[in-house]
């Protein structure tokens, strides 16, 4: 009996502190849906033999379950690189002073609007924010063109956002205030309210809405859109205000991680990430625009050339969200 | 001894990293900054999510009481099967099954009627949540229910009919139990919070989720989670209250023969409402999973198929190692509370099982990344830490309730014969709570196997496990995909459980107790 007992404790031991010891290895965190970045970080490891250990994020924990990580993590950090979706969660970061400025050569054919004055982040394949709508509800001309279509009566109820407060949401919203101004966008805001707004969990949440026909139309990221379309043959698409304020553009980022050394397999990745391969991997996986000129896109999706985006700083619109975050949270408990 | 032996692992391993957090909170440089922004409307907030918990804990305890008595004391055939089937809800993740019964809604109701909206309001978080809950009280009452001595109902029936047993025998007799399930339904819905947040419903929870994940301020929803805590301490010393007046510690004589009624009202008012609930919380959420898996044939399944299989064992090994820790340690907490009157582990154990998981796992990260526990937290043992100190507040609870049940008489004359401390509690005291080691087994097992909010703060990089698998492919996986993930997690669950049932049997029939 203590011989077992002995022989039990001694397995619970070597399984629970078992850990992989690899020196060529590097720890990537991702917020990007992990059916989308691990076939990309699994093709890095294919071509440099570099293994790869990545921590993704949920959706029911609205992806931030890894920046919390990170920020808990700072003193002693256990991840190497740092793949966001969206520059606003980089943003964080780098005001909490986690992240190591690195200029990548790779990054020489990327506008400078998708990269960190400081270098603190790059960016790469963007998505944008589109309206995705139901073609059996909305007939073609009573389709929403502009953001500030939404306001109107004939979508009382009938229109999906997500939760401001999270995501890709909040940046959108961000961006508003700062492209058409304070007042005017609370104003917007107060309109949306107004017409009975349905505030869905997630992004995920408004696509299923809308494909399930509860709404007419959402406002949600183009990978959504694009599995929409999959999903569905019902589906429509629009690049919102193409005649007005344009339509945002989240390009992924890529970061590294200060700590004490950083490794040359971090550098190796974060140039990877980079690349025009993973642009192009992206572009098919998940219809995201590259970043690079002159990259042959899969049929399908659409180059940053056809598209209007609104005109904005990432990192002042960071800044706009810290400003608004309490307004928001106002606004979505008052529905 | 043994009891030091565990406190000071519990101590150091569990409990200091959420008293170093509460340190760091209170030394924080913005405290009344955080203190001041705790307004009036917070506090209505917590009022309200207590409401809402509740009805959701006076509910599932009430469905817990007749489906206990349905399935533990009915002679209905195939009690075993039954007993499966009505845990299901058990294994389905809140955040899938609020989904599912949302998709439901919308196939069944038109989307304007009032009942559809109803559904995303507090009554789609009721019913999502007692669905949920509704086995945990089965269990702990039907526990309770198989440890009554047959005699005690016998004479009872002898004296009165069978309404008069049942409502002045039975139920004062399983009263600690209905008040624990009562309690511990409260807490786990008032600390849940995926289903509000998906319905769309302000609690308390999502008030600490969106402070801490919206504005990366860990200290307020520290200082919030602190609030919950005091409640659940509260509710736990209340409850303690109500059980140490109960006359239920004057009786009681385990490991007698269980007394079944085989009245046909009885048997077939169980098999009714049995198989109705069984069809409500498991056939109807199932079918629409299985028809979402399946609708565009069967690629779907095979590829989720190939997605978890590698995630299976560790998920497996995990559960069960974080389990059988939770029982020992809860069993010695238990055993010490009720039989020495030593109250400090239990309290160390409901604080820690009451403070919401990010905030756990947060406090795990602070107190373990650094280069001398670093292997621990890098290492799948920081998962173990932090299902152990999770869960096995509810083996304390479910152990506990059994071990008031034993007559001191048992343990005494064992005394006098000069049996030693380990012999005793070997051969006396755990073939008597058996059962009761089993259902918590059980629970523990199904929390650690489905458990997110923990596994997602501190999983180790470059592993793998089933929900947090299940929960990053979902996030934009086709539907059929999702759906054929959370089918393929029910499967392994069922069949892992039913696994345990055969093995716990096998234990059952040496020690001759009756289950």
């Amino acid at each position: 009996m203590n011989r077992t007992v002995l022989l039990f404790l001694l397995f619970i031991i070597m399984f629970a502190f078992s850990c992989e010891q690899n020196t060529n290895s590097i720890v990537v965190y991702t917020t990007v849906d992990q059916v989308f970045s691990e076939p990309v970080l699994k093709e890095f490891e294919k071509e440099t033999g570099i293994k790869v250990k990545a921590v993704y994020d949920t959706e029911e924990t609205k992806s931030t379950g890894i920046l919390n990580r990170l920020i808990a993590e700072k003193d002693n950090p256990q991840c190497d690189v740092f793949w966001s979706g969206d520059p606003l969660r980089t943003a964080v970061l780098k005001n909490k002073n986690i992240l190591y400025s690195y200029t990548s050569k790779a990054a020489e054919g990327i506008d400078m609007v998708f990269k960190d004055k400081d270098n603190y982040w790059t960016g790469f394949s963007a998505r944008a924010r589109v309206l995705i709508y139901n073609k059996d509800l909305l007939k073609d001309d009573d389709v929403p063109q502009s953001i500030f279509d939404l306001t109107d009566k004939k979508y009382k109820a009938k229109v999906a956002i997500a939760n401001p407060l999270f995501g890709t949401t909040t940046f959108h919203f961000a961006a508003l205030f700062s492209v058409i101004g304070d007042e005017r966008a609370k104003l917007f805001l107060d309109s949306l309210k107004a017409n009975d707004i349905v505030i869905a969990s997630s992004n995920g949440d408004v696509k299923r809405r809308v494909v399930k026909g509860e709404v007419y139309c959402g406002l949600t990221d183009t990978d959504d859109a694009n599995e929409a379309i999959k999903e569905s043959a019902n589906i429509g698409v629009v690049f919102l205000d193409q005649k007005g304020i344009g339509s945002l553009i989240m390009p992924n980022t890529v970061s590294l991680i200060k700590k004490a050394k950083v490794s040359d397999n971090a550098k190796k990745l974060f140039d990877y990430l980079l690349s025009e391969d993973t642009e192009i991997a992206l572009a098919k996986s998940c219809a995201q625009m590259p970043l690079h000129k002159g990259v042959k896109l899969p049929k399908g999706v659409l180059s940053l050339d056809n598209i209007k985006p609104m005109n904005i700083d990432y990192n002042k619109t960071a800044g706009k969200l810290e400003n608004i975050q309490g307004y928001l949270k106002a606004w979505v408990e008052d529905k | 001894m043994l009891y030091t032996i565990v406190l000071l692992p519990v101590l150091f391993l569990l409990v200091l990293p959420v008293l170093n957090i509460v340190v760091l909170t209170f030394f924080d440089s913005n405290l009344s900054e955080s203190i001041a922004s705790m307004s009036t409307d917070l506090f209505m907030l917590l009022l309200k999510s207590l409401a809402i918990s509740g009805i959701v804990a006076f509910i599932s305890t009430f469905i817990g009481i007749v489906l206990g008595f349905s399935l533990y004391k009915s002679d209905i055939k195939y009690r075993n099967v039954f007993r499966l089937l009505i845990l299901i809800p058990l294994f389905i993740s809140p955040y899938i099954l609020a989904v599912a019964w949302k998709d439901i809604s919308v196939l069944i109701f038109d989307i304007d009627t009032s009942l559809f909206k109803k559904t995303y309001s507090f009554i789609g978080m009721i019913l999502v949540h007692s669905t949920i809950y509704s086995p945990l009280s089965i269990l702990i009452i039907g526990s309770a229910l198989s440890n009554i001595s047959k005699q005690m109902e016998e004479s009872a029936l002898l004296i009165g009919g069978f309404k008069d047993m049942f409502f002045k025998i039975l139920l004062p007799l399983i009263r600690p139990s209905i008040i624990t399930s009562f309690v511990l339904i409260l807490i786990f819905s008032i600390s849940e919070f995926s289903v509000p947040a998906f319905l769309g419903i302000r609690v308390f929870t999502t008030e600490i989720f969106t402070q801490f994940s919206a504005f990366y301020n860990h200290n307020l929803a520290m200082l919030q989670s602190l609030l919950l805590i005091f409640i659940c301490v509260f509710l736990l010393v209340s409850e303690r209250k109500r059980i140490s007046n109960s006359v239920f510690l004057s009786i009681g004589t385990r490991g007698k023969e269980v007394k079944l009624y085989s009245s046909r009202k009885i048997v077939i008012f169980s098999y009714i409402i049995l198989s109705f609930t069984i069809v409500f919380t498991v056939f109807v959420p199932l079918s629409i999973l299985v028809y979402q898996s399946f609708r565009t044939g069967t690629s779907k399944f095979m590829e989720a198929l190939s997605l978890l299989l590698p995630t299976i064992s560790d998920s497996t090994l995990l559960a069960i190692l974080g389990s059988i820790i939770s029982v020992f340690i809860g069993f010695v907490a238990a055993y010490y509370s009720e039989v020495l009157n030593k109250k400090l582990m239990n309290l160390m154990l409901l604080i820690l099982f009451a403070i919401p998981s990010t905030i756990f796992g947060i406090a795990l990260i602070k107190f373990y990344n650094n280069s001398i526990l670093n292997f621990i937290y890098s290492s799948f043992g920081i998962l173990i830490i932090g299902y152990v100190g999770k869960y096995s507040f509810i083996s304390t609870k479910l152990i506990g309730n059994s071990i008031k049940q034993i007559p001191k008489s048992l343990e005494e004359a064992a005394v006098i014969q000069g049996i030693g401390f380990f012999k005793r509690i070997r051969k006396i005291i755990v073939p008597l709570v058996l059962p009761s080691i089993f259902a918590s087994f059980i629970i523990n097992f199904l929390f650690c196997f489905g458990d997110l909010g923990i596994s997602i703060m501190v999983y180790p990089p470059g592993t793998e496990i089933m929900p947090i698998k299940v929960f990053t492919i979902m996030a934009n996986a086709p539907e059929s995909l999702t759906s054929s993930m959370a089918l393929i997690v029910f499967l392994v669950t069922i069949l892992l459980i039913s696994l345990l049932f055969f093995i716990f049997k096998k234990i059952i029939a040496k020690y001759n107790v009756n289950y």
